[in-house]
C-alpha cells in the first residue's frame, strides 16, 4: 500500500540547531499512527513543518503522492492535511456554530458569498450542526465559543477539523489538560472515528497512544529511532533508555494496560 | 481596538422589539424634510453621506478587524467622479451613484493588494500612506481643478426632473443610504462576514482550515471602497462641490472616530457617531467659539473611558463580554 503521508530526510533547523533532523516516516492510509518522545524530541516542530505551518529547511513532505513540501499551509489544508493545535485555537468572539460552519463553508465553496444570510444557505449550516452532534456540542450552537470549558474546546476543535474534510488529521497533544474523563470521552470520540480516516497523533499520555495507535513512532532529539507497533515499541530498550531512562519505565509502560 | 466589541457583530435573528424601534427611526428620518427647514435638513444630508462613509471603516474595521485610515481616498475618488459626471456627463443622480461606486471600487482595487498583506499598525500606516498619496494628487493635478476642486456642479436629477428642494435631494440620499446599510449588513450575515470575522479573530487557524486570509482581506477591502465611493458620491449629490479638503486626514480620521464612538462591528451604532461627529464639528464648533476638535477630543477620551463597546455597546450591561458564560450568543447588538 502506498503511503498517505511520507516524509522523506524532513529537516527543520533554527539555525545551529536542528530540531527535526532527517527524519522519515511513512503513515499508510486509515492508520492511526502516533508520534511519541519526550519533551524537546522535536514533535510539535515537526508537527509544524508537516502541516506547512513553518517551512522546512531540507527534505520532502509527500501526501497523497504529491511533493507538497512547496505549498502554503492553506494549500495543504484544501487538500485534506489538517492539524489541531497543542493550546486549542478556535475563533473565540465567534459563536460555536460559526466556529464549525468556516471549515464547512470553505469546503461547501460558499465561503465568499454575500448575496444571502448565512443561515439560508441550508446545506452548510445543517452540516455544521450535523458536526456538532457528533461531538455532543449540539445544544451549545449559540453560544460563544469564549465560554466553552477547555474539554468542550477540544471537542469543538474536533468537530472543526473533522468539517474541513481531511483526509488525514493531525492532533497535537490532544489530551493536553484534560480531566481524565475528558480524556476517555475524546478517546471514545477518536474510536468512533470512520475508519477510513488517517490519523497523526502527537501525545503524551502513554495510555491513551497504546489504546489508540495501530503503529508508533518514537522521536528523540530530533531523529526516529523506532517505528513499530504498541507492543514492539513497548519491548525496545533503546527506545525504554531514551524516552523514559530509568527503572519508571515499567510503570509507565504497564501503568494502564 | 477592543476586539470584543466587534464580536457584537453576531447578528442574526431580529427580534419583534427592535424592527418596531427601526421602523420609528426610519419614519422620523423620512419626515425630517416636512418638519424642519432648509439648513437642518442639508445638514443630516451631510452626515447621512458621511455615515456611509463611517460604514465602510466600520466594515474594515469592526467586522474585519482592520483599523483604517485610508477610507477618504475613496470616499474622494467616488466624489471628483461623481462630480466630474455631473459636469461633463449626466446630472441623473443613479448615474452618478453607481460612478462614484464603481470610482471607489476601482480605486480600492487598484491599491488594497499592498495594504491587505499587513494588519494592524502597519496596515493603518500604509493605508494612512494610500489616503494622503490621493490627497496629493487632489491637491496638485489641474484636471481635477487642482487645490480649487471642482466645483459649478448642475443639480442633480432623478428620472429626468432635477431635484432643487434640499427634501428632495435629502430624500434621494436617505434612500441610498438605507440602501447601502442593507447591503453591508448582509454582508456582515452572510458565509463571506462570517469568514472575516475568522480572518479577524484568529488568522492562523483560517491558513490552517485552508483559507488564505488576504485574499479575504483584499475581497473586503474592494467593498469598502465601493461602499466609501458611494458615500462620496451621495456627499457632492449635496454639496455640489468637491475640493481636496473633502479626502483629507481630517476626514479619514473623523471616520474612524465616529467608528469607535459608536462601537466597532455594530452597523447602527456608527452611523450615531457619524452623525454625532458631524454636529460637533459642523454645527456647535461655531457657537463655542470654534473649538469643536476640542470637543470632539474629550467625547473620545469620555466615551474610551466610559462606554469601551461604544455608543452601540451602552446600555448592554456592564462589565467585560468575554467570558461571562452562557447567553451570551443571545445578544445581539447591531
Amino acid at each position: 500500500m502506498t503511503p498517505l503521508l511520507e516524509l522523506r530526510g524532513l529537516t527543520r533547523a533554527y539555525g545551529s540547531l536542528t530540531a527535526v533532523d532527517h527524519v522519515d516516516l511513512a503513515v499508510l492510509p486509515g492508520e492511526r499512527h502516533a508520534l511519541i518522545g519526550p519533551n524537546g524530541a522535536g514533535k510539535s516542530t515537526l508537527f509544524a513543518t508537516v502541516a506547512g505551518t513553518l517551512p522546512a529547511t531540507g527534505g520532502n513532505v509527500v501526501f497523497d503522492g504529491h511533493d507538497v513540501t512547496a505549498l502554503a499551509e492553506s494549500e495543504r489544508a484544501r487538500r485534506g492535511l489538517l492539524r489541531t493545535y497543542q493550546h486549542s485555537s478556535l475563533f473565540l468572539d465567534c459563536s460555536v456554530l460559526d466556529n464549525v460552519a468556516l471549515a464547512v463553508q470553505r469546503v461547501h465553496r460558499v465561503a465568499h458569498r454575500f448575496d444571502r444570510a448565512a443561515r439560508r444557505f441550508r446545506r452548510t449550516e445543517a452540516e455544521a450542526c450535523r458536526h456538532l452532534e457528533s461531538v455532543g456540542l449540539a445544544g451549545r450552537a449559540g453560544d460563544r465559543a469564549s465560554a466553552l470549558s477547555h474539554g468542550e474546546r477540544r471537542q469543538l476543535e474536533v468537530a472543526m477539523v473533522l468539517a474541513a474534510q481531511p483526509s488525514l488529521v493531525m492532533f497535537d497533544e490532544p489530551t493536553a489538560g484534560m480531566s481524565a474523563a475528558e480524556t476517555e470521552r475524546f478517546a471514545e470520540l477518536v474510536e468512533r472515528l470512520p475508519d477510513d480516516l488517517t490519523l497523526l497523533i502527537v501525545e503524551h499520555d502513554l495510555d491513551v497512544v497504546f489504546r489508540l495507535a495501530d503503529r508508533v513512532t518514537v522521536l528523540h532529539l530530533g531523529r526516529v529511532l523506532a517505528t513499530g507497533t504498541p507492543q514492539e515499541i513497548q519491548a525496545d530498550d533503546e527506545v525504554r533508555r531514551a524516552y523514559l531512562g530509568s527503572a519508571r519505565a515499567e510503570e509507565l509502560f504497564t501503568g494502564g494496560l | 481596538m477592543e476586539r470584543a466589541e466587534a464580536g457584537a457583530t453576531e447578528v442574526t435573528r431580529s427580534s419583534p422589539r427592535r424592527l418596531v424601534l427601526a421602523g420609528a427611526v426610519l419614519a422620523v428620518l423620512v419626515a425630517v424634510p416636512v418638519v424642519l427647514g432648509a439648513y437642518p435638513v442639508t445638514t443630516m444630508t451631510r452626515m447621512l453621506a458621511f455615515a456611509v462613509l463611517v460604514l465602510s471603516v466600520d466594515l474594515l474595521t469592526g467586522v474585519a478587524g482592520l483599523p483604517t485610515l485610508g477610507q477618504a481616498a475613496y470616499f474622494g475618488a467616488g466624489a471628483y467622479t461623481a462630480v466630474l459626471v455631473g459636469l461633463h456627463l449626466t446630472s441623473d443622480a443613479m448615474a452618478q451613484v453607481a460612478a462614484g461606486l464603481v470610482a471607489g471600487l476601482v480605486a480600492a482595487a487598484a491599491t488594497g493588494w499592498v495594504a491587505v498583506r499587513a494588519r494592524g499598525i502597519v496596515f493603518l500606516m500604509l493605508t494612512l500612506a494610500i489616503g494622503e498619496s490621493v490627497h496629493q494628487v487632489a491637491d496638485t493635478w489641474s484636471a481635477v481643478g487642482g487645490s480649487n476642486g471642482l466645483a459649478g456642479m448642475p443639480p442633480i436629477s432623478l428620472f429626468g426632473s432635477p431635484l432643487l428642494a434640499s427634501g428632495f435631494v435629502y430624500w434621494w440620499v436617505l434612500a441610498v443610504a438605507i440602501a447601502v446599510f442593507a447591503g453591508v449588513a448582509l454582508v456582515v450575515r452572510s458565509p463571506y462576514g462570517r469568514t472575516l470575522r475568522g480572518v479577524r479573530d484568529n488568522e492562523a487557524r483560517m491558513r490552517a482550515l485552508g483559507y488564505r486570509p488576504a485574499l479575504a482581506r483584499y475581497g473586503v477591502f474592494c467593498l469598502a471602497g465601493a461602499v466609501a465611493g458611494a458615500g462620496g458620491a451621495l456627499w457632492v449629490a449635496q454639496a455640489r462641490f468637491v475640493s481636496p479638503g473633502d479626502l483629507g486626514f481630517e476626514v479619514a480620521a473623523l471616520a474612524l472616530l465616529s467608528v469607535v464612538i459608536g462601537g466597532a462591528g455594530s452597523l447602527w451604532g456608527p452611523c450615531l457617531g457619524a452623525a454625532l461627529v458631524l454636529l460637533v464639528r459642523d454645527n456647535l464648533s461655531a457657537s463655542i467659539g470654534g473649538h469643536g476638535p476640542l470637543v470632539l477630543g474629550l467625547v473620545f477620551v469620555a466615551v474610551v473611558f466610559l462606554m469601551p463597546r461604544g455608543l452601540a455597546g451602552a446600555g448592554r450591561g456592564k462589565g467585560p463580554r468575554r467570558g461571562r458564560g452562557k447567553g451570551r450568543g443571545k445578544e445581539r447588538p447591531s
